[in-house]
């Protein structure tokens, strides 16, 4: 639930990077912290273990001036993606206000890729919140790999449902589409606070009519 | 009294160092005192986990019945005091005062700052959302 400070003109916003174990979660927030150069931001903090796998959660926090007369305080969070932590999965969407669900595109992974998004429904069930309400975007992650599954797969997989989310194709180990990402989930975020929101901003506006951004064209033909 | 009134009466009679409000998703609300230079977001975020944490596991032992958590260091200890509407009470302190002294003016100032809770919630629905002029984050506006 974002909060917003009137005094202090300051809003808080938190985004959980949810997807399987392994897809790119942590090189997301990791990436963005190097890449982020504009707006203020915090040390990225990673509670992870030995072998640097995520046991609780990576946080990084960035100050922007996003909207007019306020501070937003964007909270970028991760969740553990190994089946064991669900219950660590479900304390760090307590309070969350928008989501990037990460897919891997390699194909041996498309089931825990599945699996964790029936997760993360289940867990928003259990924090009395749903995808309904909850905004979120898709980031279909190394694109590079040579058995990377085909968009449309992709797509008809993760994005069938009535109100199609904005998706991006993305290398985070290589630092492409990880900003597009962010932004996009803070659009989708801030939409609400304004008095005209972009109908393409939300992509909820034309049923079925949201896209996959690729990544840019250096990129794109770099995956090919 | 507003709620950084109330923590730092807190702090004053209980010598501690420093005090937040912060609800359990993380969100620091309100702060007084002095942690030097301590980034207060990564502050929060790690106490609400650890308290979350902490919340769920008496829960899985069968406790019920689960207020307040404390962690002792070497020169520095963490007092985390369960409020109502999904907030704690933070509280920093040093050598110089004690837990027992600051446990027991957090449990005072905890029922003073429910009541403040509780009238933010109710003064929250008054409140109509907030709506203003323009789409953000297009263009050169965009978090690069």
């Amino acid at each position: 639930m974002a909060f917003i400070n009137y005094s202090s003109r300051e809003i808080q916003l938190k985004i959980v990077y949810y997807g399987a174990a392994l897809c790119g979660k942590t090189t997301n927030l990791v990436t963005l912290h190097k890449q982020i150069t504009h707006a203020q931001k915090g040390e990225l903090v990673s509670l992870a273990t030995d072998a640097d796998r995520t046991l609780f959660f990576d946080f990084l926090s960035l100050n922007t001036k996003t909207l007019p007369g306020f501070t937003t305080r964007f909270q970028l969070y991760t969740v553990p993606g190994q089946a064991i932590y669900n219950t660590t999965r479900q304390l760090v969407l307590k309070g969350v206000d928008g989501i990037v669900f990460v897919v891997d595109s390699h194909w041996d992974r498309m089931a825990d890729n599945v699996e964790s998004f029936a997760n993360l429904q289940e867990n928003l069930i259990e924090n009395h919140l749903s995808l309904v309400q909850i905004p979120y975007v898709l980031q279909y992650n190394k694109r590079d790999i040579p058995n990377a599954a085909p968009i449309n797969y992709l797509e008809f997989t993760f994005n069938n449902r009535a109100n199609r989310a904005i998706a991006f194709e993305a290398m985070a180990s290589e630092g492409t589409g990880v900003l597009e990402t962010l932004n996009a989930a803070a659009r989708l975020l801030l939409a609400k606070y304004s008095k005209s929101p972009n109908a393409n901003v939300t992509g909820l506006s034309q049923p079925n009519a949201a896209t996959v951004v690729p990544p840019p064209a250096e990129e794109a033909g770099h995956a090919a | 009294m507003a709620i950084e009134q109330q923590l730092a009466d807190f702090l004053a009679k209980s010598e501690a160092q420093w005090s937040a409000l912060v609800d359990k998703g993380g969100n620091l609300f309100a702060q007084y005192g002095d942690t030097g230079t301590l980034d207060l977001s990564i502050l929060s975020a790690l106490a609400a986990g650890s308290f979350a944490a902490t919340h769920e596991l008496a829960k899985r032992l069968g406790e019920s019945e689960f207020s307040a958590l404390y962690h002792e260091g070497q020169g520095q200890h963490i007092l985390m005091s369960a409020l109502h509407h999904e907030c704690l009470l933070v509280t920093i302190f040093g050598e110089k005062t004690n837990i027992g002294l600051v446990r027991f003016y957090a449990q005072q100032v905890t029922g003073a700052l429910n009541g403040l809770l509780q009238l933010a919630r109710e003064k929250e629905s008054q409140v109509g959302p907030l709506i203003l002029d323009g789409d953000f984050l297009n263009g050169p506006a965009a978090i690069s």
